[in-house]
């Protein structure tokens, strides 16, 4: 398996499905090559500016574990900030992660 | 009154004037431009100055808009009609003839160029990379803290920004960039001759003289360039010099010069002015260097206080952009060409925005959406060291000095002349070292 499936769901509800995710990619390209409304990325991938802040649906967060020391600080500015936060640039996909769905948080 | 940018009392510019009447060239509205950016936003947000010759751009919610669209508001035009404007053709003569030629700023460009390029830097800036240079700069800094504080504890008057903020910065990009020799006052020079091509307040005669201190600067770049071609380390330069993009094509030998200079230049006078802010703002706010000591081991604080200071007291007040197309912005009409300076500084003070502006609170829950490092494609590339170095400054400070004060009246601090930055330019302060 190369590919994974993502369900994302935008601030509005509306519910988009990547099929053709790629592994070792991090859920913000994917988010912005699909157009993802409400995932901008602006610092590219660095972990430094929480505009790609998505909830993590409760069944999967096991599955992508905790942020660290660093996004954490950097969620902590975001706003709107739950228990399931992370960043999606901070979320390398793996096999493990086929069907996962995560909501985008606001910006604020 | 907002003591980070003090009024002018009877001397206040704008007291009474028509908008019409005020313009942000006016070094006195430059220096303590809060009210009129608060009439701005009131009266007419986005607001022609003619004699800047540039729309303002003044609401939170207008920035936002227009840099989250570089397709129609151009990054590339408004910069280069920003640049050494006036005397465009002689600055370029000047260094083609003496500075290595003239090379035009590779990353103030639009997609899709912009995008290739800066893809090639941002590896480099990532919070967790800027985390392993933690140790390195909290030595740096640490030095030149012990420095700062033995001579003023000593019952000297040091200057926060020329003693403090600006060789810190300094010492530390040239650690980032591999430069072991170098001359902090030439650096300083050279930083100030650049943002000065941005600034709209050169006369001919600065203009030379500064193209000059940027002739130096590229045949210093040229040089150090050479020498990493013919032997690679561990640095940014030769990162620079020997980086492709992700198709396998080389960057040009212009856009290397470009970029290094870019990376020397931009990450430090801005930093620098955002240390000298926040002495600045411990020497007028004692309740607030109290709680900064009293929070000094709390990383969550220390985070918290660096980003309100960023959106208190942003370094950069505005960045120019230009018009594709016919648009609307905030209810303004505006025709294709149209020159806009965004004023990230008014945006950080919009009352719509953020409660109490000019109340220095950590505990906002907005804090993060300040718009000190911009938005949208060109937001900060150096925000997450830019970040780490005001918060070592802020930590290593405070742990050695305190009864900070100005050593003289708010109301005579110089600021430099620039629409481009609010930048104190020097800041004699006395202080007691804690023992």
């Amino acid at each position: 398996m190369s590919e994974i499936k993502i369900i994302f769901i935008e601030t509005d509800g509306t519910e988009k499905i990547v099929e053709n995710a790629k592994l070792g990619a991090t859920m913000m390209d994917v988010a912005r090559a699909n157009g993802i409304d409400g995932i901008l990325g602006d610092c590219g991938g660095g972990c430094a500016c929480a505009t790609c802040h998505v909830y993590v649906d409760p069944a999967w967060q096991a599955v992508v574990g905790n942020p660290d020391e660093i996004e954490e600080m950097t969620l902590d500015m975001a706003g709107e900030v739950q228990a399931n936060s992370r960043l999606s640039c901070q979320l390398v996909l793996n096999s493990e992660m086929d069907g996962i769905k995560v909501t985008v948080a606001p910006l604020v | 009154m907002n003591s980070s940018q003090p009024s002018a009392g009877s001397a206040c510019p704008y007291s009474g004037k028509p908008l019409a009447d005020l313009s942000l060239t006016d070094p006195l509205i430059q220096a303590y431009p809060t009210s009129f950016y608060q009439t701005l936003r009131s009266e007419e947000p986005v607001h022609f100055d003619a004699k800047l010759g540039m729309w303002l751009v003044s609401r939170y919610e207008d920035i936002v808009t227009l840099l989250r669209d570089p397709d129609t508001y151009s990054d590339k035009h408004g910069y280069e009609a920003q640049y050494a404007s006036g005397y465009f053709e002689e600055f370029k003569e000047i260094l083609e003839r003496e500075g290595g030629g003239f090379f035009s700023d590779a990353i103030k460009s639009d997609p899709p160029y912009h995008t290739r390029i800066r893809k090639l830097l941002e590896k480099a800036f990532t919070a967790h990379r800027v985390k392993a240079l933690e140790p390195g700069i909290t030595k740096i800094v640490a030095d030149l803290a012990d420095k700062f504080a033995e001579k003023a504890a000593n019952g000297n008057v040091v200057d926060g920004v020329k003693e403090f903020a600006i060789p810190l910065t300094i010492a530390v990009i040239c650690e980032q960039m591999g430069i072991d020799q170098y001359n902090g006052e030439k650096i300083s020079r050279w930083s100030v001759a650049i943002t000065a091509q941005i600034g709209r307040m050169q006369n001919r005669e600065s203009m030379i003289a500064n193209a000059k201190e940027i002739c130096d600067l590229q045949n210093f770049i040229i040089a150090q360039m050479k020498d990493r071609e013919q032997s690679p380390r561990e640095d940014m330069i030769s990162d620079l010099v020997h980086a492709s993009t992700e198709d396998g094509e080389k960057l040009t030998f212009a856009e290397a010069v470009s970029l290094i200079r870019a990376l020397i230049i931009a990450g430090n006078d801005t930093t620098a002015t955002a240390i000298g802010n926040l002495l600045f703002i411990l020497a007028t706010k004692p309740e607030l260097a109290q709680e900064l000591y009293d929070n000094v081991e709390d990383s969550r604080y220390m985070n918290r206080f660096v980003e309100e200071l960023l959106r208190y007291a942003p370094p950069v007040r505005g960045l120019a952009k230009m018009t594709t197309c016919e648009t609307e912005l905030g209810g303004q009409k505006l025709p294709k060409g149209a020159h806009m300076l965004v004023l990230y500084a008014s945006g950080n003070a919009d009352e719509t925005r953020f409660e109490c502006p000019q109340q220095f609170d950590t505990g906002r829950g907005n804090l993060g959406s300040h718009v000190a490092f911009g938005v949208g494609i060109h937001r900060c590339i150096g925000a997450s060291l830019a970040r780490m170095e005001i918060n070592v400054a802020a930590k290593e400070l405070i742990k050695r000095v305190k009864n900070i004060k100005l050593a003289i009246p708010m109301d005579e601090l110089k600021y430099q002349p620039t629409v481009a930055t609010h930048t104190i330019e020097s800041l004699p302060m006395l202080l007691e070292r804690r023992v």
